[in-house]
């Protein structure tokens, strides 16, 4: 804690830490690793939850983030969609096949609502791999989020089972084998999960 | 990390270092007893049967004291078969497999040598962990009887319990031997000593004992090929496991949970004093042979 944090919170102020987006691009070098080995492939599939102060302040970012998205998806010929979920947070949605658009779409985005003052608002973006099936099990394989916290500028991994619990082992795994190469939240009671990801 | 089985020369030599210091206060203090009046055939015979007792029974006597019940086969078929499986790979014997009614969830490993070994699980551990989990948490106990460090603590540990029972006992052992020295220096003195000793095979011990740990988690490493596999046990059993959030990411913001930064235990004195190293530095461990392996 800061000194100016300090006087912030005797005098009941209280500010949004800015966003930290430059780390999100560990995740072009990260997925190469992921996918090499853990057998972990990326879905095509990411996006990004925030959450737009206000009805004005939510229609304007709508509105300015779908004119954004048919801009940067133009050039990378990127699908995405606006969702809004049960608690109020919107979603930008990204699929493309390509690995490297993804990530490009989702720093564009990032940089540009923290542009227009977003950036307290920007709650995580989230990447999709999905886990090969496991021998003698028919069914697919697990999704595997990983969570970029911009206010903490790291990720950290999120393995949801059914039932809203989650495979806590492979996440310590995942642990384990990337902590080199991406920036990974080291305290584990930060590590929170997103039930029902749109994704 | 090497895959093979080798060797674990540091744990060897510490092992080797303590028996050497032990029995040099260990000697020091009987000959500083007898100095001081306590019959020497006395203590030899003492000394002597105790030593015998706590190396032929110690795994009986451990089973005794924490309520262990062998299991056979059909008892415990799933236990049964891991360990099968992994003293194959670990080429030992098979040792005897125990269950201990209790919630707390736990495992160790008894007996004087690879032959006379006993294995011992909670049945808190078994609710508890995933098969993959308890594959690790059985080969680090089967590393211990591999490593054959409990014959060397078992003796260590009784060094250290018996300077400990002079300590407490030393007026009934002075008055023992007090024909040639009737003044109550001579007593302080050996009180002293044997504090001295305690202390020092205390310490030592424990150290060792940390050192064995570490030792018989990289030996779990290698058996299962899955550092992780015994990470993860570790976090379960500790209780890091569910220090992980379940409640939503967007539910918790509001409430600026997000920023709040708890503080994870750090390091202090009493580490000097803990038979098992911290779960952080255990974990931190198994994380690095993890990544060497990748």
């Amino acid at each position: 804690m800061g000194l100016r944090d300090f006087v912030d919170a005797i005098l009941g102020k209280s500010t949004l830490p800015k966003a930290k987006s430059e780390k999100l691009f560990a995740m072009s070098t990260a997925s190469i690793t992921l996918e090499s080995n853990l057998g972990l492939k990326p879905s095509g599939s990411a996006g990004i939850c925030f959450k737009p102060i206000g009805a004005s302040a939510y229609e304007s970012a709508r509105k300015e983030i779908q004119e954004l998205l048919e801009y940067s998806s133009k050039e990378t010929e990127t699908e995405f969609r606006l969702e809004k979920d049960e608690f109020n947070f919107l979603w930008a949605i990204f699929k493309d096949p390509d690995f490297e658009d993804l990530v490009a779409n989702i720093h564009l985005v990032s940089e540009t609502l923290e542009e227009h003052g977003f950036g307290g608002q920007l709650l995580c973006a989230i990447y999709r791999f999905d886990s090969e099936p496991e021998a003698g099990n028919s069914s697919r394989g697990k999704a595997v989020y990983w969570i970029y916290n911009f206010k903490q500028g790291t990720y950290y991994p999120f393995v949801p089972l059914s039932g809203k619990q989650r495979d806590n082992p492979f996440e310590f795994k995942l642990r384990a084998e990337m902590e080199r190469e991406m920036p990974i939240e080291e305290n584990v009671e930060k590590w929170y999960p997103l039930w029902g990801i749109p994704f | 990390m090497k895959r093979k089985w080798e060797r674990d020369l540091g744990l060897q030599g510490r092992m080797i270092f303590t028996m050497f210091l032990l029995a040099a206060v260990y000697l020091f203090f009987l000959a500083f007893l007898s100095y001081n009046g306590t019959p020497p055939v006395f203590m030899m015979l003492f000394v002597g049967s105790f030593m015998a007792i706590q190396y032929f029974y110690s795994d009986r006597l451990v089973l005794w004291s924490t309520g262990a019940q062998i299991v056979s086969e059909n008892e415990a078929p799933q236990l049964h078969g891991i360990i099968t499986r992994l003293c194959a790979i670990a080429d030992l014997p098979k040792p005897k497999v125990a269950i201990v009614r209790t919630q707390v969830p736990n495992a160790f490993a008894t007996g004087r040598n690879q032959n006379n070994a006993v294995v011992a699980v909670t049945t808190g551990i078994l609710d508890k962990l995933s098969p993959a989990e308890l594959e690790a948490v059985l080969a680090h106990e089967l590393t211990h009887v591999k490593n054959r460090d409990m014959a060397v603590m078992t003796i260590a540990s009784f060094i250290s319990t018996l300077a400990f029972y002079f300590v407490r006992n030393i007026i009934y052992f002075g008055g023992m031997g007090g024909d040639r020295r009737k003044d109550g220096g001579g007593i302080l003195l050996v009180w002293l000593v044997s504090l001295a000793v305690w202390v020092v095979s205390f310490l030592l011990t424990r150290a060792l004992s940390r050192y064995r740990e570490y030792a018989a988690d990289r030996g779990a490493a290698v058996i299962t090929g899955q550092p992780s596999n015994l990470a993860s046990a570790l976090m379960k059993i500790s209780g890091v496991m569910s220090r992980v959030p379940s409640e939503d990411l967007r539910s918790v913001e509001g409430m600026n949970a997000f920023f709040i930064i708890p503080a994870i235990s750090g390091s202090s004195i009493m580490d000097v004093f803990s038979t098992h190293p911290s779960v952080e530095k255990r974990i931190a461990k198994l994380e690095k042979m993890q990544q060497d392996l990748g």
